[in-house]
């Protein structure tokens, strides 16, 4: 592709006044939208503002209403398609979802692509395997054509994701929320291929939350708010406190954090004695105290997750012993639920949420003992619990009838978390709470578990959020390779402690 | 070496094992007669496992394999029985007729979404009827045996040297069909359709296409293998196959393709066929009861199942591990 001086100005793609509703309300209203060639652009708005929606409808996966989207100087027809826009060079980075496990990078790289022998088209693997190598160096990356993907952590899964996206000769690359599972050493590598991108003539469309994220990286921002437009940002007025105004549409007050330790002297609620699981994590040992909140850090894979799990009883552990409220405690979902214990999981797709029911119907199920008192599920009590679930979090559109599946990202996320908060809760446990959740929404949550906290609930609080982390906890554990390497107990705690506990950089150095 | 194969290598050394063991134990199961018996009826079970097994591969199920059986046997003994028209000629429409059943499951499974199990439970019924209704009848309206003299047709249960003519084109197809799944994009997408159906799709691939082309494959097995087993009967009934998924399902089990998807490939199904058939003959040499049979049959898919799904864990929990270990020296790399 020839470079030269005003191709960065030149548009790549151009789309005006799309209007888009899901038979119901307008999620897209007269929405412009633009990209240069080389660009990286951040489209940023609260939960629901119809980001998502708006690159579905760049890359062909739904239809617009009406409006006009021209893509290298050539009109896109209502006809769009996902192969369409594949055949035009449109790629998309989906979250972990388009890898097929089993096979290795090179046939995923090269998935209905692979080169053939000119004979009866049987797949060149060894030609496949070369060609795919030879992209990896190109950029570098720390990955083998021919390792299985099984075998890879998130990081280097998304790497293969665009290198795949790549290998389509792309001129648009679309990330939605890629760095939402990453670690912030895989998030930092993740920027790094952005810009290598950018380098070479590729644009990249970026969606997400963490604000720090698209001050770095973005050349131009799109703000939605609504499903209309608010305004696009040039590089020189990308400012957070603007933006953030500009999405919300109001300024935020953040509480300053206190990112200070401090011990509580409660009675101990629970009390894990030297808890194994092998292959996942190995002598945890941990006490929590009522009205405490207890953050555990850790890069993602330090097991973290796995042991949350295991103390809410969904994986049996092997060795070790729990004791809750000072009794004997044998972990089991259905015990944990009426010991009062609530657990929001990691990944809500799978663990969390059933796409196909509604609201009520996704509240009602946590909260059976209840609604249903004799047996029999009230629906009035059902409606009015999903109610205070859509109220305390600010679910959108605050509809409970609506199926969980057609919300957007960030408020399915809300019913998840919601579902826990509304219960008479001792014990609430809440994996990467507030992935994908907007930052006024955010805020909310906070505010909602600080509460929980001073009304005698103790809270674990897993998060890669590192200020989330420090300013929620009263104490901070650090998890690596599946064991505790560090505890913040008492004083103040900057974000950059705890990165270094969890990448094993300890005080004074070098590890 | 990886899981797979250590699972192949162990089951090859059981095969062996068995084998050894019915040797010592049965002058007569080393006799060139019985092990191309032997082949030959692994053949049959096999021919069906080689559809079959792609299906498992998207994920799916076809329990409509045995009633293709039945039907393809009653069309050839109606083309028999009422008309002259050539073996080489009604035989190619006995086949197509599997293909058809793999259609029409495939239009319900991909047009309305419903479950393969249900829909191709459905076809089964609906064919196991239809076989006894166009079955030849005697004037009292009772289906009359078809005692087959077609020279030609009964050409496919002969034998090439010594070895059956099912066995070869068993070998053949198995040979063919494991090409095509390895090393050509069609059957690159079988794995990917089965693997991740919404991955598939995202990365441009039809899907639907593609769960098409295996349900009609599985008939066309399907009818291939019931040809091959009225040759040599000598007959056609309207039972023939009826029940016959339990063997097929034993032997693509055994053979490590999961009912999950994504996995497997025909060398396992050629291994897990010829283990099936050494197991039968075994129990036959060894003057237990037949009636045993499908007891052993039931219990080996079990044990399979089971080892299966305990194997697959401890698998994933070595991935697991190297995963972190990379994600360590990454992060190390990265600071
Ligand atoms: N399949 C669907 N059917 C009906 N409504 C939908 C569907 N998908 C999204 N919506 C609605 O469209 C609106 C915009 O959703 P979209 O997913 O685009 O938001 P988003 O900006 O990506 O939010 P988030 O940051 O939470 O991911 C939301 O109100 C949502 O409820
Ligand atoms: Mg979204």
């Amino acid at each position: 592709m020839a470079e030269n001086s005003d191709a960065s100005e030149e548009v790549l793609l151009d789309c005006r006044k799309i209007c888009k509703s899901y038979n119901g309300p307008m999620v897209l209203s007269d929405v412009d939208f633009s990209m240069k060639r080389g660009e990286i652009h951040a489209l940023v708005g609260e939960n629901g503002a119809g980001k998502s929606t708006l690159i579905k409808i760049i890359t062909g996966v739904t239809g617009r209403n009406s409006g006009t989207m021209v893509f290298e100087g050539k009109e896109i027809g209502h006809d769009h398609s996902r192969t369409g826009a594949q055949g035009l060079g449109i790629a998309v980075i989906y979250q972990e979802l388009s890898l097929i496990h089993g096979m290795t990078v090179a046939q995923n790289m090269f998935l209905t692509k692979e080169p053939r022998m000119p004979v009866l088209g049987i797949i060149n693997i060894r030609r496949m395997n070369s060609l795919a190598q030879a992209m990896i160096d190109r950029y570098g990356f720390n990955l083998k054509a021919t390792d299985v993907i099984d075998g890879l952590s998130i990081g280097q899964r998304q790497t293969v994701e665009i290198l795949k996206a790549l290998n389509g000769k792309a001129s648009l690359m679309i990330m939605d929320e890629p760095t939402s599972s990453l670690t912030s050493a895989e998030s930092a590598q993740l920027f790094g291929i952005i810009r290598q991108l950018k380098a070479d003539g590729i644009s990249v469309l970026y969606i997400s939350h963490r604000m720090e994220e698209v001050f770095d990286l973005s050349d131009r921002v799109t703000v939605l708010r609504d499903g209309r437009l608010v305004e696009v940002l040039e590089k020189e007025r990308i400012h957070p406190n603007e933006i953030i105004r500009l999405m919300i549409g109001r300024c935020l007050d953040e509480k300053d954090s206190k990112c200070v330790m401090e011990r509580k002297g409660g009675e101990v609620v629970l009390d894990v004695h030297g808890l194994s699981s092998e292959g996942k994590f190995s002598d945890i040992s941990l006490q929590l105290h009522a009205g405490e909140v207890l953050g555990i850090g850790g890069l993602v894979g330090s097991g973290r997750t796995e042991l949350v799990r295991a103390i809410y009883g969904i994986d049996a552990h092997d060795s070790g012993s729990i004791s809750f409220q000072g009794k004997p405690w044998t972990p089991g979902v259905s015990q944990s639920i009426r010991g009062g214990f609530g657990f929001v999981p990691e990944e809500r797709r799978l663990q969390g949420i059933m796409g196909g029911i509604s609201i009520t119907g996704n509240i009602g199920i946590t909260n059976l003992d209840s609604i249903a008192g004799k047996g029999f599920v009230s629906d009035r009590k059902e409606l009015a619990l999903s109610r205070k679930a859509v109220g305390l979090l600010n679910i959108k559109p605050a509809e409970p009838s609506l199926p969980v599946g057609n919300l957007s990202g960030g408020n399915q996320q809300k019913v998840v978390v919601g579902k826990w908060l509304i219960r008479d809760l001792r014990l609430l446990i809440v994996d990467e709470p507030t992935v994908g959740i907007d930052i006024g929404a955010k805020e909310e949550m906070y505010q909602t578990i600080a509460r929980l906290a001073s009304e005698g609930v103790s809270v674990i609080l897993v998060s890669s959020d590192l200020p989330e982390l420090t300013r929620l906890s009263d104490r901070i554990l650090v998890l690596r390779k599946g064991r505790i390497v560090k505890e913040f107990a008492e004083g103040a705690v900057t974000e950059e402690d705890v990165l270094r506990a969890s990448s094993g950089i300890l005080e004074g150095g070098a590890a | 070496m990886s899981i797979t194969a250590l699972r192949r290598l162990i089951l090859i050394g059981l095969l062996l094992a068995i084998g050894l063991g019915l040797s010592l134990a049965s002058p007569s199961f080393l006799k060139l007669d019985n092990l191309m018996t032997l082949l030959q009826e692994a053949s049959q079970t096999g021919i069906v496992a080689v559809g079959f097994t792609l299906v498992l591969i998207t994920a799916g199920i076809d329990m409509s394999i045995g009633a293709v059986i039945a039907i393809t046997a009653m069309i050839c003994a109606n083309f028999l029985t009422y008309t002259h028209i050539p073996a080489f000629a009604f035989i190619p429409v006995a086949l197509g007729a599997g293909c058809l059943v793999g259609l029409f499951n495939g239009f319900f499974i991909t047009r309305f979404k419903l479950p393969e199990f249900i829909v191709t439970l459905a076809s089964r019924g609906i064919l196991a009827g239809l076989a006894l209704l166009i079955a030849v009848k005697d004037a009292d309206g009772f289906v009359s045996n078809v005692f087959i003299q077609d020279p030609v047709y009964l050409g496919f249960g002969g034998t090439v040297g010594p070895f059956y003519i099912i066995t070869i084109v068993f070998l053949v197809l198995a040979v063919l069909v494991q090409f095509f799944l390895k090393r050509t994009r069609s059957g690159t997408n079988i794995y990917a359709t089965g693997a991740n159906p919404t991955a598939a799709r995202l990365s441009g691939i039809n899907t639907d296409k593609t769960i098409f082309a295996v349900y009609m494959f599985s008939g066309f097995c399907a009818s291939l293998s019931s040809i091959f087993l009225s040759a040599r009967m000598m007959t056609a009934m309207p039972e023939f196959g009826i029940g016959s998924e339990m063997d097929v399902i034993a032997a693509v089990v055994i053979g490590g393709t999961p009912f999950t998807g994504g996995i497997g490939d025909i060398w396992g199904t050629v291994i897990g066929t010829v283990f099936l058939a050494m197991i039968k003959n075994g129990i036959l040499k060894l003057g237990i009861s037949p009636y045993i049979q499908p007891i052993v049959i039931g219990g080996i898919i079990v044990v399979v199942v089971v080892v299966d799904v305990w194997y697959k864990g401890f698998a994933e929990r070595l991935a697991r591990n190297r995963a972190r270990r990379r994600t360590a020296e990454q992060d190390r790399a990265a600071a």
